[in-house]
């Protein structure tokens, strides 16, 4: 049969005898398949819905958090600020970290002046950016009624959507250079 | 040209021409590449805030945007075929789709490790990485379901349709850092950009960078229809030699 693989024309499989057996052996298998796949779309939707507990929202902000009681019922949930300045304290040799968040507004470094604050604990390695002052921080964790902090799993750091290089600010360096130690 | 790809004794001026500008976007996409990592790595300004990790924005962002065109491709390509049942609109939507799940999952990988360094861990829930996710679930299963259906025929029609619905997804990825709260930053190219979210030089190299890999999913995508139309010649001839 003269085919061209690039641009003519190819025919298509033809039926043979096996056809309508491997057809109601499809059927006996599809009905298994579908089966399958309802369970596995069920169990990625409710995954999908642990994940995001109470609501839909990725986080809610300190102040959505510290205006709604019900989020305080030791839910697991995330909530997103800023920094509040002077407010980290960690004792040497512990990797206890207390600290408080505001909200942060957009554009606008560290929390926003006189918004509500919310104490906030962690254990652990901070992450690097941290203390910038341009970073959103969200924590992931549960309100501690007792302690009254919120006792916090995970700590993320959402980034400004602006990139910009470090000659703004430093004119000597050139492209390509390291960039300083940040001190904070 | 002709005489690098060789001309066999049966090959038919369109068949050299075709293969002849797949070897010329291949050479292109070499000497854009080239190009572009000496410029994400020595050219491109260091960024303030995140430092070195950063640059990885370069591969990251084109490879993303072309999965999106992967994925159009593949869904005006299965539009084609269930309207014209032509075979070369066929592969043209798989190769489209191969393609666009290649792009997919590296976009994955590159902001998985982008992710960690800078956000403090390699995946998170959040909307803008879940519908992503979503879209490469879409398009492995329309990659699944060729095999899957009784027949070539019905696997090429049923691929087809989840090609067309599935990129239903695609706006809802690009859009989903705008529609919910997210931790992913939102676009920085494009219409939905702000005018200050990228200084020149870095916007100039993403456009570089963008070309460069659009050649590489170029060639990618004709060495591919190429291929298939190989493998539908090779699936013939085996046919006959069974049933001959």
């Amino acid at each position: 049969m003269q085919t061209d693989p690039y641009t003519g024309p190819v025919p298509v499989a033809e039926h043979t005898v096996d056809a309508e057996s491997e057809r109601s052996a499809w059927r006996t298998h599809r009905a298994r398949l579908l089966i399958l796949g309802g369970v596995v779309a069920l169990a990625v939707a409710y995954m999908v819905y642990a994940a995001f507990p109470g609501n839909t929202l990725y986080f809610v902000t300190v102040s959505e958090f510290l205006d709604d009681p019900k989020l305080h019922d030791g839910q697991t949930l995330r909530v997103a600020g800023a920094l509040a300045p002077d407010t980290f304290r960690r004792d040497d040799g512990s990797t206890l970290s207390r600290f408080r968040l505001g909200d942060k507004q957009p554009d606008v470094p560290g929390a926003a002046p006189g918004s509500p604050q919310m104490e906030a604990s962690y254990v652990g390695v901070l992450p690097d950016l941290f203390f910038n002052p341009h970073s959103e921080i969200i924590l992931e964790g549960h309100y501690d009624g007792h302690e009254q902090v919120f006792a916090t799993d995970n700590i993320l750091v959402k980034c400004p959507s602006k990139y910009q290089s470090i000659q703004a600010e430093n004119p000597d360096l050139v492209p390509g250079a390291v960039a300083p130690a940040q001190t904070y | 040209m002709a005489a690098i790809a060789g001309r066999g004794p049966t090959d038919s001026t369109l068949r050299v021409v075709i293969r002849d500008f797949r070897l010329w976007v291949l050479f292109a996409t070499a000497a854009l590449t080239i190009v572009d990592v000496y410029l994400i790595f020595v050219v491109a300004p260091t960024d303030q805030v995140l430092g070195h990790i950063q640059r990885i924005f370069y591969i990251h962002v084109p490879i993303s945007i072309l999965s999106f065109l992967g994925f159009l491709v593949c869904a005006v390509a299965g539009v084609g075929y269930l309207i014209r049942r032509g075979e070369i609109w066929d592969r043209v939507a798989h190769a489209a789709a191969e393609v666009g799940v290649v792009f997919v999952t590296l976009a994955l990988v590159t902001g998985v490790i982008w992710a960690r360094p800078v956000w403090g861990v390699w995946w998170t829930w959040e909307p803008r990485l879940t519908t992503t996710l979503i879209l490469w679930l879409i398009y492995v299963a329309y990659l699944m379901i060729r095999h899957y259906a009784p027949t070539p025929q019905q696997g090429r029609a049923w691929s087809a349709v989840v090609g067309i619905i599935g990129f239903v997804d695609v706006p809802i990825v690009y859009y989903s850092v705008q529609w919910w709260r997210s931790i992913h930053p939102v676009q920085v190219i494009g219409p939905e950009a702000a005018d200050d979210a990228l200084e020149p030089i870095m916007a100039r190299i993403l456009i570089f960078s963008l070309v460069a890999m659009l050649a590489l999913f170029a060639y990618l995508l004709l060495e591919r229809v190429a291929l298939r139309g190989t493998e539908d010649a090779v699936s013939v001839i085996r046919r006959q030699g069974t049933y001959d």
